[in-house]
């Protein structure tokens, strides 16, 4: 059987995984990353979500998401974030550094949050956006074009301004339009739409077709399809061809956003010489006392075993795959840690329920170095941290903070094991 | 107010209902349809889909298991694209009663049933999930049957000869004068409208509801609403029907429908004819029977459940549940309680609507002095496909796409398919999952009796595969956000969602979690809907 | 169906992360994709085995999908199943046939090697090739060796046998780059440790990825005889080529069930990291002063353990290697070979030129031969194994 060394070990190749393994290998470590598959990120709105809606007034969003999250944990002592809101800044420029040498540049808003339009015509508070989503302009636009392909079967212009009218605080005298873009295709997928217009002759016939219909203080709003990796070059040649700005919104997947981010990330992690294995899955452990000594993970029918100092658990929750439901429990599938389930009920009867579900808040719980505590707060294993949407107590999808756990908890525990 | 006029007004859009209004159509009736939903709306889109052989019945009730056999292959013969010739197996574990088993031949022998027993070897190499324990199997011609289909072909092919329809009309009050029935009046569930229908008889084939419209009229009928529930897995586990070889009961018949499978069901007596929520609790009996038939289930996906109310005539009080007979009781008012004007068919089950459907109208033809032999059993509900016209369809949606496009459409998948060939963009599979074109939504949303998305669904399966509408809903609003009932976009998407939720909760596990939490992320991480206005 | 094969597609949630990530779907609308071609229609597949999308013959069978897959749903399986059932239902044309058959071309060239590779560079011949048959006119053909690997190996009598391999050098190696598999050989030898070979049939993998899954599973059924009585015989079984691992490791088993369990196979690279782990990797290594761009080939991602080159790269002094991370190289065997595909093939590499140039690497390495000569075909630039550059360290 195969079999590796290594310093630090991380399981899961999500932002959280992503993140830890970028901050261990800065901190000079041997670090080797397996996952399952490609991780939840590349389905994600590719923004860094922190905290979305004020905690007094929860109908209006939060202006400054740092000091809400510094309130918030005062309170909630069981949150992700209360483990970690000490390095949350530093993380939060960890996270733009590297990003930014790896060519995706990524904006805060003036008043703290933005206030982003979706396909849908709804809005989403987020901290951090891709320059190519950060829509400035937008709240004063006297127009807004809104362009969508033929044959782009997930994207319909006029969906988005029906509702983004009744959805977003626009001047009385914003005019909306629509205009749907042919390239000659019967049906485009995402990525080949995005591969396609990083060709400079695909992106001049779109630029003679949007040009007859400018308007002064114009805004365009588009699906996330401005190229892959080329993406800035993309983006830059439009809003220069056309003169006005171009911001693509957030989509349902397959979207681009999230993908570039995760392949940014994962550049990144290859250039500082991180080891990545995807397509395997860790399926046994041996654990001595407090300690993992390694790991038993199965690759395209093979075994591997890996042995590490210290193991990062970013396998996620339910869908990354980190947690299984079963009838009447849930299981935590790497180490069988304790999971702490919230409420005997696991969904609320409403699907679209402004409490959420749940089911968000399963998770297992850790202390202040992201360790795994049982329900009497010992750490049950000591050389792992756990990190990512595998812990316990954050609504995501409500308090619009998914990536923004991940990503400080991500940091904190590539720090903490850089410092073993 | 507006009026209408007809001989006469079946309340309850059901397979029974839908069954008498194209009997009366063929024998020149005139005739309306009043139903509170879409088509199907109660018991007749809540059951298995299984096109009984009549084998299930053959010890307890010959006469039932003898209807069955005999309107399973008026069935087959007249909707080929509703029923799927799947054929089934009654399997006999170590544990059952083996003297059940030849109880069980002689009886089907006896009420015309054919039988074949099966080599158990050959059976575990064709099934190998089925259970090591099973000793005997049988061949009997069980099928799966769509519930959807044969309504709205039974509707489609009342319209060829003038019979009506309204859905979404709920029945608000039943008109008398001198002990006789003159008419009823009705609200439309989404206007808010009210009709007067001027009528000579009313017939009551409302199922779970029929209580409550004999109710209008001042009369009582007694229905038992028995609620069970089923649940349906992601795949086909076997491609033919599974019955336990025993005494019927709960959670014992697996019915292979198309791209799933459904297994059902449970047996509890409940109060509401709306009662359709499933139970946790009954999912989790229905998996611990089922594994006896297939060990495996535990780890196959189940992709929601649902429940349906029988509605079980019992003439005096006395039994309930599986005790009671399923089969069918004809009420004539005029004998019974002195009122003229008023028929209840009630109780029976799907594989003999047709029959009943027969049987009403014989007395509703009567009644009105209409001497025309019923039509149904010979006459077509829909004409067979060509091969050609298919062989078409396959170059435009694919093996799978048009064979199923092929099935849900019936005698339009013609109009459907010219209208893909004309505009090649149509065919973009907009439901991944169940294989359903744009042009067959597109199609069936301009039909007229489209008013949700949920009777879109109901048309074409849109929806009702792995990711339970998670993807195709959004797609869907945005390819018909120019028709005007579409307008209202979160009403349009939030209604549907719901209603997929329903079913999702009660198996929110392995899988099917994962899903949910995808759609969580989706519609309210993505998207923020739950906030949208 | 196994019970297996039933919870995997159960699997599939339809998060549609194997379609962001073909690299087919991503340069051409004409495959519809792993998800649709796979999980998708495999539902359907199990009432009516003809639900086959057409566009089948579109997938390249590089395995993206089962790499990047966060449930563990066999998705290349699914449509290597498929195309099997499109080519069983609808035959394929000639030219599939006769491409597949790679190890019957490289014995049909050994007649004459030479003129073989002439012909091949005629360019009227090649054209006419094109238009009778449908074999790209532009693609670089393969060039045959005056002599094979099994001509040219010599086994070598160690003192102190340290530890012995069979060596499945695939056809590649064998016909077309004999100089991989000597250099594997010395290195071993270098190590002490025996290098055994014999003549084996074709892993059977372009067959595989043709659709004509019968021929295939027999050359599977005959392989694995011999591989097993190795085995047994307490060889551990090493190839350089990744497909062939992936095919005698994983595919035999996934695609035609057959037993594989009584032998196993790694990459020569995972074998070495075994010898670095227990320390008896030999370190006399002399400076090797370049600066590599390796390229890692689809089908050694897919077999989930990792690069094996790099750890024992890295410690070349002077050696200089970057991950090219420009995905696949878009040849996949024949597929780029075939003129209808040979323009995908072609913008599916674009990746790995732009990186090449970016990175101004003198020398790009990989693993796979197919990706060698796709690399060489669009940069021009020599490509190599690193088992190459290893034997050169040790200067062999």
């Amino acid at each position: 059987m195969m079999k590796k060394n290594t310093d630090v070990l991380i399981i899961g190749a999500g932002l959280s995984g992503l993140m830890a393994a970028a901050k261990a290998a800065d901190s000079g470590k041997k670090v080797l990353l397996v996952a399952k598959g490609m991780g939840a990120l590349g389905l994600s709105s590719g923004c860094i979500d922190l905290w979305g809606y004020s905690l007094d007034h929860p109908e209006e969003i939060c202006q400054d998401p740092v000091q809400e999250i510094i309130k918030m944990v005062a309170a909630q002592k069981d949150h992700p974030y209360a483990k970690v809101w000490d390095v949350l800044e530093e993380s939060l420029s960890f996270f733009q550094q590297i990003c930014s040498q790896n060519g995706l540049a990524y904006e805060v808003a003036e008043k703290g949050n933005w206030l982003l339009p979706t396909a849908l015509g709804t809005v989403r508070p987020t901290y951090l956006a891709p320059a190519g989503m950060a829509a400035r302009e937008l709240p004063r636009a006297k127009n807004i074009l809104v362009m969508g392909f033929q044959g782009l079967k997930d994207f319909y212009p006029e969906v988005l301004t029906t509702n983004l009218k009744n959805n977003m605080n626009l001047p009385a005298d914003c005019q909306l339009t629509t205009l749907m873009l042919d390239l000659g295709k019967i049906e485009l997928s995402p990525n080949n739409l995005a591969y396609l217009l990083e060709k400079d002759e695909v992106l001049q016939r779109l630029v003679s077709q949007i040009k007859p219909h400018l308007a002064e203080e114009m805004v365009i709003l588009m699906p996330p399809v401005l190229g892959e990796r080329g993406h800035t070059k993309v983006l830059l040649n439009l809003v220069e061809s056309l003169g006005v700005q171009v911001y693509e919104v957030t989509n349902i997947p397959p979207s681009l956003p999230g993908q570039r981010l995760q392949q940014a990330l994962l550049h990144h992690l290859k250039k500082q010489s991180v080891e990545i294995i995807l397509g395997c899955t860790v399926i046994g452990t041996t654990v001595l006392g407090e300690h993992c000594t390694e790991v038993l993970a199965e690759g395209s029918g093979k075994n591997l075993t890996i042995a590490a100092k210290s193991i990062i658990l970013a396998t996620g929750s339910f869908l990354g795959g980190g947690m299984e439901a079963q009838p009447g429990k849930v299981i935590e599938t790497v180490f069988h840690l304790p999971i702490k389930v919230l409420d005997e009920k696991w969904s609320a009867k409403e699907f679209l329920s402004l409490e959420g579900h749940p089911f968000s808040k399963f998770g297992i719980e850790v202390n202040n170095h992201l360790q795994p505590v049982n329900s009497q707060g010992e750490v049950v294993i000591k050389n792992i941290r756990v990190i990512g949407a595998n812990l316990a107590g954050a609504n995501y999808p409500i308090e619009k903070c998914g990536n923004g756990v991940a990503l400080a908890t991500g940091y904190k525990a590539g720090k903490l094991v850089g410092e073993v | 107010m507006t009026t209408d006029r007809a001989q006469v007004v079946v309340i309850g859009g059901g397979a029974t209902g839908t069954g008498i209004l194209r009997d009366l159509a063929l024998r020149g009736i005139s005739g309306i349809l009043v139903e509170q939903g879409d088509l199907a709306h109660g018991t007749s889109s809540r059951f298995h889909g299984l096109l009984h052989s009549g084998a299930r019945y053959a010890v307890k009730d010959k006469e039932a298991a003898r209807e069955c056999i005999e309107e399973n292959m008026i069935l087959r013969k007249i909707a080929p694209n509703c029923v799927e010739e799947t054929g089934g197996l009654f399997v006999q574990l170590k544990e059952d009663d083996p003297s059940y088993t030849d109880k069980w031949i002689s009886s089907c022998a006896q009420a015309g049933i054919p039988t074949e027993e099966v080599e158990i070897g050959e059976l575990r190499r064709t099934y190998p999930v089925l259970s090591p324990d099973i000793v005997r199997a049988f061949r009997v011609p069980d099928c799966a049957v769509d519930g959807f289909r044969v309504l709205w072909s039974n509707v489609n092919s009342a319209r060829q000869y003038g019979g009506q329809v309204l859905t979404y009309h709920k029945l608000i009050g039943i008109k008398q004068s001198n002990g006789k029935i003159c008419g009823v009046e009705v609200a439309n569930q989404l206007t808010g409208e009210h009709k007067y229908i001027e009528c000579q008889l009313v017939i009551n084939a409302a199922g779970a509801w029929a209580g409550e419209v004999a109710a209008m009229a001042g009369l009582e009928v007694n229905v038992i609403k028995d609620k069970g529930t089923l649940v349906a897995y992601n795949h086909r586990l076997t491609n033919q029907v599974v019955n336990r070889l025993r005494p019927p009961g709960d959670g014992d018949i697996f019915v292979p429908h198309g791209t799933i499978t459904i297994l059902g069901t449970t047996s509890i007596t409940v109060d509401e004819p709306s009662c359709s929520k499933p139970g946790q609790q009954e999912v989790l009996d229905l998996i611990k029977i089922g594994s006896e038939m297939i060990p495996e289930l535990q780890n196959f996906r189940m992709i929601r459940a649902f429940a349906g109310v029988r509605p079980l005539y019992q003439a005096g009080n006395g039994a309930v549940g599986r005790a009671v007979t399923r089969n069918f009781a004809l009420l004539d008012h005029q004998q019974q309680d002195g009122l003229n004007g008023l028929v209840s068919i009630v109780g029976g089950k799907f594989t003999t609507f047709r029959l009943m459907a027969e049987k009403t109208v014989d007395m509703a033809a009567q009644k009105l002095g209409v001497d025309a032999p019923s039509r149904t059993a010979e006459e077509p509900l829909t004409n067979p496909i060509s091969k050609e016209i298919l062989e078409r369809g396959k170059k435009v949606f694919g093996v799978a796409g048009a064979k199923k496009a092929a099935d849900r459409l019936g005698d339009n998948f013609v109009k459907v398919l010219e209208e893909a060939e004309k505009e090649p963009h149509k065919c973009k599979v907009f439901c991944e999952c169940e294989a359903v074109s744009l042009a067959e939504i597109d199609f069936v949303a301009r039909d007229g009796d489209s008013f949700t998305l949920g009777d879109i669904r109901r048309k074409t399966r849109l929806g009702m595969g792995t990711c339970q509408g998670t993807f195709c809903s959004y797609r869907t609003l945005g390819a018909l956000s120019s028709y005007d009932w579409t307008r209202n976009h979160k009403e349009f998407l939030t209604k549907f969602l719901q209603k997929r939720w329903k079913g999702i909760r009660p198996v929110m596990w392995g899988q099917q979690m994962r899903e949910a939490q995808l759609s969580t992320a989706i519609y309210c991480t993505l998207f923020g809907m739950e906030r949208m206005k | 169906m196994t019970q297996g094969d039933r919870v995997a597609l159960d699997n599939c949630i339809k998060c549609s992360i194997c379609v962001s990530h073909c690299p087919v779907a991503r340069v051409t609308d004409k495959f519809a994709g792993p998800k649709q071609n796979g999980p998708d229609l495999e539902r359907f597949r199990l009432e009516e085995p003809a639900a086959v999308h057409p566009s089948i013959g579109y997938c390249s069978n590089c395995k993206t999908c089962d790499v990047v897959c966060p449930s563990g749903v066999s998705i290349s399986v699914m449509n290597c199943k498929a195309k099997g059932e499109y080519v069983s239902l609808h035959g394929a044309p000639l030219r599939d046939k006769l491409l597949c058959r790679v190890e019957m071309m490289g014995k049909m060239s050994r007649l004459a090697p030479s003129l073989v590779n002439v012909l091949g560079g005629i360019k009227p011949l090649r054209i006419l090739g094109e238009m009778v048959m449908g074999v790209s006119s532009k693609m670089t053909l393969p060039q045959y060796a005056p002599k094979t690997f099994l001509q040219l190996y010599k086994p070598q009598s160690l003192a102190n046998c340290k530890g012995k391999v069979l060596y499945y050098p695939g056809c590649y190696v064998n016909y077309n780059n004999p100089e991989v598999g000597l250099a594997l050989v010395k290195v071993l030898n270098h190590h002490n440790i025996e290098v055994m070979v014999d003549q084996f049939e074709c892993c059977g993998l372009p067959i595989i990825a043709n659709g004509f899954l019968d021929v295939a599973k027999g050359h599977a059924e005959r392989n694995i005889q011999k591989l097993k009585k190795y085995a047994a015989e307490g060889y551990q079984i090493i190839t350089t080529c990744p497909s062939c691992n992936l095919t005698l490791g994983r595919d035999y088993h996934e695609l035609f069930d057959l037993d594989t369990s009584e032998y196993s196979v790694m990459d020569a690279f995972e074998y070495l990291d075994q010898l670095l782990e227990q320390g008896e990797l030999k370190t006399d290594f002399c400076n090797v002063s370049l600066k590599l761009g390796y390229h890692q080939p689809c089908h050694l991602k897919a077999a989930g353990s990792g690069v094996p080159s790099l750890a024992i790269l890295q410690r070349i002094p002077g050696l200089q290697v970057q991950d090219l991370d420009a995905g696949c190289c878009g040849l996949s065997g024949s597929y780029g070979f075939k003129k209808e595909k040979y323009p995908i093939s072609q913008e599916i590499g674009q990746n790995i030129t732009r990186a090449v140039q970016e990175m101004a690497v003198d020398q790009v390495i990989t693993e796979c031969g197919m990706c060698q000569l796709q690399i060489f075909h669009l940069t021009h630039q020599e490509v190599i194994h690193p088992i190459q550059i290893l034997a050169r360290a040790y200067k062999l």
